[in-house]
């Protein structure tokens, strides 16, 4: 047989882990012989600010795939949960916790929430067989509803985190990054390299996927899929606050920041594979490389833009996604 | 009378005892009605039966995932209508779906982990126990499920199922979708497990091949019992070979 038939989960990491320093490496050897006044001299500033970027998407699409891959539905209202984080977080520093504390009690505040709406509402429809499609009209319903509560209860103006507002930034090979970029860019890779570890190696990492592969044949092995599906929204909306204090720390807080979000993190879920946590990953990393290079050569309001039609181009070459399967997508 | 017989011929008491079991899944439409079954410990029991007899049914409703409205259903004495599947596998039944049997983006390890998602403490003993039974699981323990033929498929289903050492084993169909050769191996499986003292239920369209590897078989027919009896005996009556194996017999002879 041939070797590569053997080698599950292998691809993904090193293809990541290469394909990012091949590009690093390339932008700093562009960046480093380019004129001062090229625009590739802006080539690796781009490079930096496109992984940062699409990492902190990553914290929200790899939750919104890890639900729609056990539950096989599409949650509109992930983007308040993104939301929820960055709220929480800003109201406890600005009650003078510092923010890594601050930050926690968010995650787990945004677990609780997740686990709520498990519990109180998708469950309890799940039980009374409401179809998918009446699933995501009503999570639509949601996202509106709550993003309309954070406009009352927060206000409708951004407001940023105290703490790391203005920082000196370090300079080095043409890139310029804040301690701040650092702290995020570090939090991120910490936190998705966890929860791919987990997937990957842990028991209840295991069953989720396997609920995801095939709910029944889960059930039929003695897993509890409502238990699994339980801890998949708790850990998702716990992963999409920490993107909300992420994205809060890049930007500011805002109360619809996590919609305006959250077609790119649709985007990163469907560009890597639908229900492949590791295609969130993956594709959030496209996007947000996309959307940054594409300020080299276009004004920055379109970087959105530009992400999107690479995710057009990809999916008319692969319906899949770039890691997605066949079958997922026949199932999607 | 049937039943009576064979619970007198079997010294040791029976692991499965399905009586007058009614069962569908719309309310109103019994797909079976009134079937029984008894398996004794290391029996190999084969239900066989035309297209539409409900046996996928019978064996769903045994395992909790067709709903139940009459009649009981006992493992080592105890009813266990109305248990959820996990309960079941607790208590020591496995089952093996016909189809969309293993979880195909998995390895052939962590197919068999799931198995024993509620015991993984018993892993590497378990482990080693399936392995030995079924020896490619073990070669090829890396490998996707999704990447493997129909055949070692099937393997990986049997191997989930019988991690947690079941009592009794449930098998729909399993030379559904699989090549002549290929179906061949099956029944050869499904023979040597039971020979290594696994407790088997199997449901079968393939009605010639089933009885005559199984102990025991029972005819269903429209949700009902039909025939009763060892495998030789089925093969041997004029009655269920006329009405059951008939164009089945000489499709598997060719």
């Amino acid at each position: 047989m041939p070797d590569l038939r053997n080698r599950p989960g292998l691809g993904v990491a090193p293809l990541v882990l290469g394909g990012t320093t091949a590009l690093l490496m390339l932008g700093w050897a562009v960046g480093a012989n380019a004129p001062e006044t090229s625009v590739l001299s802006e080539f690796p500033q781009a490079l930096v600010d496109g992984i940062k970027f699409g990492l902190i998407v990553a914290t929200g699409a790899i939750g919104l795939s890890l639900i729609f891959g056990t539950t096989k539905m599409i949650n509109f209202a992930h983007g308040e949960l993104i939301t929820l984080g960055a709220i929480v977080a800003w109201y406890f520093q600005s009650i003078g916790l510092p923010l890594w504390l601050a930050a926690l009690v968010a995650v787990v505040a945004g677990a609780g929430f997740g686990g709520a709406l498990e519990l109180g509402l998708w469950r309890p429809l799940r039980k009374r067989r409401t179809g998918l499609f009446q699933l995501l009209i009503i999570s639509l319903g949601l996202s509106l509803a709550v993003r309309h509560i954070y406009l009352i209860v927060f206000g409708g103006a951004s407001k940023a985190y105290s703490a790391f507002r203005v920082q000196d930034s370090w300079n080095f090979w043409g890139v310029s990054m804040t301690p701040r970029d650092l702290g995020i860019m570090v939090t991120a890779v910490l936190v998705v390299s966890g929860t791919a570890w987990m997937i990957h190696s842990t028991p209840i990492g295991q069953a989720m996927r396997a609920v995801a592969d095939n709910r029944d044949l889960a059930e039929a092995s003695g897993i509890s899929v409502k238990r699994v599906i339980l801890v998949v929204w708790m850990m998702g909306s716990g992963l999409a606050a920490v993107g909300g204090v992420l994205l809060g720390l890049d930007g500011s807080v805002s109360w619809d920041m996590g919609f305006a979000i959250l077609m790119v993190v649709f985007a990163a879920v469907i560009l890597g594979g639908l229900g492949k946590s590791n295609g969130a990953l993956v594709g959030a990393l496209a996007i947000g490389l996309v959307s940054q290079l594409s300020t080299l050569f276009s004004p920055p309001e379109l970087r959105i833009f530009w992400a999107l039609l690479a995710l057009m181009v990809v999916l008319l070459v692969r319906p899949q996604g770039i890691l997605g399967s066949r079958n997922a997508t026949r199932i999607g | 009378m049937t039943k009576k017989e064979t619970a007198m011929t079997e010294p040791r008491p029976d692991v499965l005892v399905v009586d007058e079991l009614v069962a569908g899944y719309v309310s109103g439409v019994d797909i079976i009605r009134g079937a029984s079954l008894s398996v004794a410990p290391g029996e190999l029991v084969g239900v066989i039966g035309p297209n539409g007899a409900g046996k996928s049914t019978f064996m769903k409703a045994m395992f909790g995932l067709a709903p139940v409205r009459g009649g009981s259903i006992r493992l080592d004495g105890e009813d266990i209508v109305g248990r959820a599947p996990s309960d079941l596998v607790a208590r020591g039944v496995a089952y093996v779906p016909q189809t969309n049997n293993v979880f195909p983006s998995m390895t052939i390890e962590e197919n068999l982990r799931m198995g024993l998602y509620q015991q993984r403490h018993r892993w590497a003993e378990r482990f080693d126990a399936v392995t030995a039974m079924l020896p490619f699981l073990a070669a090829r323990r890396r490998t996707r499920a999704g990447l493997l033929s129909g055949g070692e498929r099937q393997m990986v289903a049997l191997g989930r199922a019988l991690m947690t050492e079941p009592k009794v084993l449930l098998l729909d169909e399993p030379s559904a979708g699989l090549s002549p050769i290929n179906q061949g191996d099956s029944f050869e499986r499904v023979m040597q497990i039971n020979a290594q003292g696994v407790t088997i239920v199997m449901v079968e369209q393939n009605a010639q091949r089933c009885l005559e590897i199984v102990h025991r078989g029972y005819v269903l027919d429209q949700g009902c019992n039909a025939y009763a009896g060892t495998g030789r005996e089925l093969l041997g009556d004029p009655k269920v070979v006329e009405l059951y194996l008939g164009s089945l017999s000489r499709s598997s002879r060719t």
